[in-house]
């Protein structure tokens, strides 16, 4: 069964002093992120399909929907579920099949973040009341993984249900119509809030003591391996709290939660203004695209089609 | 050495790319694949390099993991220990190299260095396991365990550069000058393992990150000499 190799004697004493001097192997301040890219695919028809860069860090997120019954017990509610692969791409000592414990927890927090704290609102998946809603997946890969995959995938994830575009339907009487992209322009999700994780990792500030600790953000892989503990943390940009997650390690005080809290605040608005920027980047691009082929389009449109399945 | 350019998998070598010898012999190094009667193709992606001293064509590639050879001087870290040997990490995911217990310079059973699980050693592929000495000397010759300092990870084939060392003229075969510019500016203790790994100790945790980072962009980023140069003349400015 393969592992993750475990750094050096050396590496880790080395990456422990460089931290107590305020020094990274990559030279960035400790509450830095790496580089952070987001990218959307270049389709004009393909939304929610998202590719997130932090570092070496490589995540992609892919939303899907199809018609479906929703659960008896919640006959108003649409159906959404993350799904999360870690596979031998992302990390040799990810098996396919495996559940390894990164998979767990990344997709345990993805869950109480997005899902549990109402970030998309499921009654607008709704199409008719127990009987027929909208099936909402994502799918999230690690493609490459250099430590902060939590982060990385929650803001895919974010990115890819507000890029995300369900097709439009209309209920007459008992019968429902669902048109495809090119009939009739595609909705966006409700999104109630959204929420990022930020995830800071802990050192020990002197050796063999754990009073007082070093706080990072953004850790690559090498940190991850060296840190005696971990904070996520899931706000959104007006400081809502909606998880905090802490499995295992040192303790920490109620205070630093609280710095901690603070710090990570304003993460979570620099991960909110990225991903603005970067939605109102794509659908520029979108309308140029669709701009050139509008007459086509308008010519589509007169024909006779042929009746959707719905 | 010339290069007549890149290949892709499956593209032929040209006729006029092959060394001319005397011997009439040609040797064919790693990426190169002869089907019989004279068609030599590429099997991987890399730059045609040719040697006409030796007739020697190969293909020169920055992909790839490290495979031992017998002579390499690579950095393993040590997995576990067992009553004859440890059994040691090379390249991840591989299995174990090992070294005897007693393959260090006049090692013997009471003098043999204490290594624990995580520590690292510079050493040399032999035949089937690494040692931490000459064998036919006996003497060091620089290996042994590293204390203290920090391993980063280059590709292969940059580490290789790295070792070329320099020619009569004082140039770097290998077109690297990152280790000999810096040189220059902060004092550290260098080794580089075939491996893929370089570790780096100097007085201060700054320089060793500073020139890591150094060595590790050169390679990632593909810097000329002159580059090399410039850069390090740039960062070393502020340390």
């Amino acid at each position: 069964m393969p592992s993750e190799v475990t750094p050096s004697t050396n590496n880790h004493d080395f990456i422990l002093t460089a931290l107590r001097q305020n020094l990274r192997l990559d030279s960035r301040p400790l509450d830095t992120y790496r580089p952070i890219d987001l990218t959307f695919s270049s389709d004009p028809d393909t939304y929610g399909q998202t590719d997130v860069r932090i570092g070496k860090t490589r995540v992609l997120c892919n939303i899907s929907c199809e018609v479906g019954a929703p659960y008896p017990d919640r006959k108003f509610d649409g159906v959404f579920t993350i799904s999360c692969e870690l596979g031998p791409m992302g990390s040799p000592a990810w098996e396919v099949g495996r559940q390894d414990q990164t998979e767990i927890i990344l997709s345990r927090i993805l869950e109480k973040t997005v899902r549990r704290s109402g970030a998309l609102d499921t009654e607008s998946l709704c199409i008719v009341a127990g009987q027929k809603c909208f099936h909402l997946r994502a799918d999230i890969h690690i493609l490459d993984h250099d430590g902060n995959v939590l982060d990385a995938a929650c803001f895919a994830l974010m990115a890819a249900l507000l890029h995300f575009r369900r097709p439009d339907v209309s209920i007459e009487g008992e019968e429902v119509t669902v048109y495809s992209v090119r009939e009739r322009e595609p909705v966006k999700l409700t999104m109630t809030h959204h929420p990022f994780c930020i995830t800071t990792s802990f050192y020990p500030s002197r050796q063999g003591s754990d009073d007082d600790l070093i706080s990072v953000l953004d850790t690559t892989l090498q940190e991850e391996q060296c840190r005696t503990g971990s904070l996520t943390i899931s706000l959104n940009r007006h400081g809502e709290v909606c998880n905090i997650a802490k499995y295992g390690g040192v303790g920490i005080e109620g205070l630093s939660v609280l710095t901690c809290v603070n710090a990570s605040l304003e993460k979570a608005k620099m991960f909110d203004r990225l991903l603005k920027e970067r939605l109102a980047e794509d659908e520029k691009a979108r309308q140029a695209k669709i701009g050139a082929m509008g007459l086509e389009l308008s010519a589509e449109n007169e024909r006779v089609m042929e009746r959707p399945v719905g | 050495m010339t290069t007549p350019g890149v290949l892709l998998p499956g593209e032929v070598v040209p006729q006029s790319a092959l060394p001319a010898t005397k011997k009439g012999t040609l040797t064919l190094g790693p990426g190169l694949h002869h089907v019989p009667p004279s068609t030599i193709s590429a099997t991987t992606t890399g730059s045609l390099q040719t040697d006409n001293k030796k007739g020697a064509i190969w293909l020169e590639t920055s992909h790839g993991r490290y495979q031992p050879t017998v002579g390499d001087h690579v950095i393993a870290q040590i997995h576990h220990s067992s009553t004859e040997s440890y059994s040691c990490i090379l390249t991840p995911h591989t299995p174990y190299a090992i070294l005897g217990q007693l393959a260090f310079e006049g090692a013997n059973k009471k003098t043999r260095p204490q290594l624990k699980s995580g520590d690292l050693v510079y050493a040399r592929v032999s035949k089937t396991k690494i040692e931490c000495f000459n064998s036919a000397t006996g003497k060091s010759e620089g290996m042994g365990p590293l204390k203290a300092g920090m391993t980063f990870s280059v590709t292969p084939s940059f580490a290789r550069r790295l070792m070329m060392g320099t020619s009569k003229d004082g140039q770097a075969k290998g077109g690297v000058v990152v280790l000999e510019e810096a040189g220059e500016k902060v004092r550290f203790e260098v080794a580089v393992g075939r491996n893929g790994k370089v570790w780096i100790d100097s007085s201060t945790a700054r320089e060793t990150i500073v020139i890591g980072g150094l060595l590790v962009r050169a390679d990632e980023e593909g810097w000329g000499v002159e580059m090399q140069r410039k850069m390090v003349k740039k960062v070393l400015r502020d340390v």
